[in-house]
């Protein structure tokens, strides 16, 4: 296998575990680095719902560090090293379109997540903070504990709407293709970032999902960039989210953008009432 | 040629793609209504035994101007509407006994059974409703903080939907997740805009506990609060015939209150016959190949900063670092 058993150490140590358990130690050879990345195995023993679809309902998060930079990165005072989780390393920017991400980069308080904007799609989905899929056969609902919106995944044969609507999240459609939910996500506003280092889309951008379980508890996320005003060609990321175990998880409502000024209220605040 | 839409919602502006009907929202209004009666739910069934009370909704007796009052004035929200064709609502109101009744549905005289030192703060807090001269005179609302629990019920339309062990609402300025699991509450210094609650179906009634709420959410741009102590006991009765359900909510809070209160208002299912307005009717009939109306909500992120609320600034001009 290739730089597939970097990004997912956890997948490949279940693998090997696995090839030990039943003697298949005599893989095949390793392909070369410059090939394919080696795929996580699809599982077969998954949930799913009563009409036989994978069942994603669960509270979710990524491990990735994917937020701290997409791009293989070294470690800074900001955030961890990272080995990365774009297919091939490098975000094929125009050259517009990599002053911009050095412009961004410079000024990381420009980060919309530190004014608590709706970090969009797919940055909602890698971000160091749990999400919940809700899922009924006609949509899956995304609840993020950050800012805490809704995302709606419709998989109801319905179709983008007409002319072009500025969403934060975009508008998500979907199908099945196997167990695979296969997303098309348009609409974009472009003012989302989407990692903490300035890379960005623009509202052009026309995002591809493929969501799949690798084991019953962790979800393989892989996301194609399509975007002419900001990258050469497409790209695409892949991380694994994993599922939130612990008894007491829940989404607790995280509606940053009110931290600024919640110590106005409640007024009168009761301490001062009672002189507690 | 290609349309561009700013679907943002700035605090109490609703942009939408659709045409305005001001009419609509008038024919979807009402100024008196029959409470639903909890009893068995002889209506559709979810698989895991829920009543289906899913889809969009939304009150029919007004905004939160007035939680007393509903179609009663509310300073110059009512007095002065601008040019622009917001606050289309307002007219001139009618007699009081023609309309809506108050939403405090218990104490009988529907008021809110203030301790005398919280009459005064709410009575102070409206007074400068429209001339905030310090950042705690701004009603949350307007910065798209979440309504809290019985706001968010006096406000835009808003869709229900229900999974095993969950109900999920989403308003237009903020979402809510009941618990029907049974899990223990939050500890206790967690508190939330929305509370943390847990509920369960009795026949056609969604009984929910409200704890760990913030309380900084008014009930209204008419000033009346609660304490970070109280608790919230919600009723959701749902008419079997599925097109209305009536929400009540019983506050608890020694603090604030001489004696818990109870709110009650009126909600009707939005379909796709319903007149589309901008503000009852939130839904746009999705773009498909089959013949079957299929109407859906666009995602409700509110925007804070961008604007202003019941022409009220809220920003530079109450607080210069407001984000």
């Amino acid at each position: 296998m290739t730089r597939g058993d970097t990004r997912y150490p956890l997948a490949a140590m279940g693998l090997a575990l696995l090839a030990s358990a039943v003697g298949l130690a005599q893989a095949p050879p390793r392909a070369p680095a410059a090939a394919k990345p080696a795929s996580p195995k699809p599982a077969t023993d998954i949930p799913r719902t009563p009409d036989g679809k994978p069942d994603f309902s669960g509270i979710w998060q990524s491990l990735s560090g994917a937020d701290y930079g997409l791009e293989p990165h070294p470690a800074t005072k900001e955030g961890p090293p990272g080995a990365g989780v774009v297919e091939g390393n490098t975000i094929p920017y125009t050259t517009g379109a990599l002053d911009q991400r050095a412009k961004n980069a410079a000024r990381a308080t420009a980060d919309p997540r530190l004014k608590c904007f709706t970090l969009g799609t797919p940055r909602g989905i890698y971000y160091a903070e749990p999400f919940q899929i809700f899922q009924r056969p006609r949509d899956l609902t995304l609840l993020f504990e950050f800012g805490h919106p809704v995302r709606t995944i419709n998989t109801n044969a319905t179709e983008h709407p007409d002319g072009h609507i500025d969403f934060w999240l975009g508008d998500s459609r979907g199908h099945w293709e196997g167990d695979t939910l296969v997303v098309d996500v348009t609409d974009f506003n472009g003012e989302t970032w989407l990692d903490r280092v300035g890379d960005f889309n623009s509202d052009e951008l026309h995002l591809v999902e493929h969501w799949s379980f690798v084991n019953r508890d962790t979800i393989r996320y892989r996301a194609t960039f399509n975007d002419p005003k900001v990258y050469t060609r497409p790209w695409t990321l892949d991380v694994l989210l994993y599922r939130r175990l612990e008894p007491n998880v829940q989404i607790i409502e995280n509606y940053c953008s009110t931290l600024d000024y919640d110590r106005y209220y409640p007024y009168p605040a009761t301490s001062k009432l009672t002189g507690k | 040629m290609r349309i561009r839409i700013q679907l943002v919602l700035l605090g109490g502006l609703a942009i939408t793609p659709a045409a305005v009907f001001a009419q609509g929202a008038r024919s979807f209004r009402e100024s008196s209504f029959v409470p639903a009666a909890s009893g068995p739910w002889t209506g559709p069934q979810l698989p895991d035994g829920q009543p289906d009370v899913s889809g969009h909704w939304s009150n029919t007796i007004g905004n939160h101007n007035n939680l007393t009052d509903p179609q009663g004035p509310l300073g110059r929200d009512d007095e002065a509407p601008p040019a622009e064709g917001r606050q289309q609502n307002a007219r001139k109101p009618k007699p009081r006994s023609e309309r809506a009744p108050s939403r405090v549905s218990d104490p009988p005289d529907g008021q809110v059974p203030f301790q005398p030192w919280a009459r005064v703060m709410q009575e102070d807090f409206l007074a400068h409703l429209n001339n905030p001269v310090k950042p705690e005179y701004v009603e949350p609302f307007a910065r798209c903080a979440p309504g809290g629990p019985t706001k968010s019920f006096m406000w835009h339309g808003y869709e229900i939907r229900q999974f095993p062990g969950y109900v999920l609402f989403m308003f237009d300025s903020g979402n809510r997740v009941i618990y029907l699991d049974g899990r223990p509450h939050l500890p206790g210094n967690v508190k939330l805009w929305n509370g943390d609650s847990r509920g369960h179906w009795e026949g056609n009634t969604l009984v929910v506990d409200t704890t760990n709420n913030n309380s900084k959410s008014r009930l209204g741009r008419s000033g009346e609060f609660v304490s970070e102590n109280a608790t919230i006991q919600e009723r959701f009765v749902f008419d079997p015939a599925g097109d209305r359900f009536t929400y009540n909510a019983t506050y608890t809070d020694p603090t604030v209150l001489t004696r818990p209160f109870t709110v009650t208002i009126p909600n009707r299912r939005v379909t796709d016959k319903t007149p589309a307005d901008d503000w009852n009717n939130l839904t746009f009939p999705a773009k498909h190949a089959g013949n079957e109306p299929i109407i859906e909500a666009y995602e409700r992120i509110c925007v804070e900063g961008n604007g202003d609320h019941g022409q009220v600034v809220a920003s530079e001009s109450t607080e210069g670092k407001t984000p």
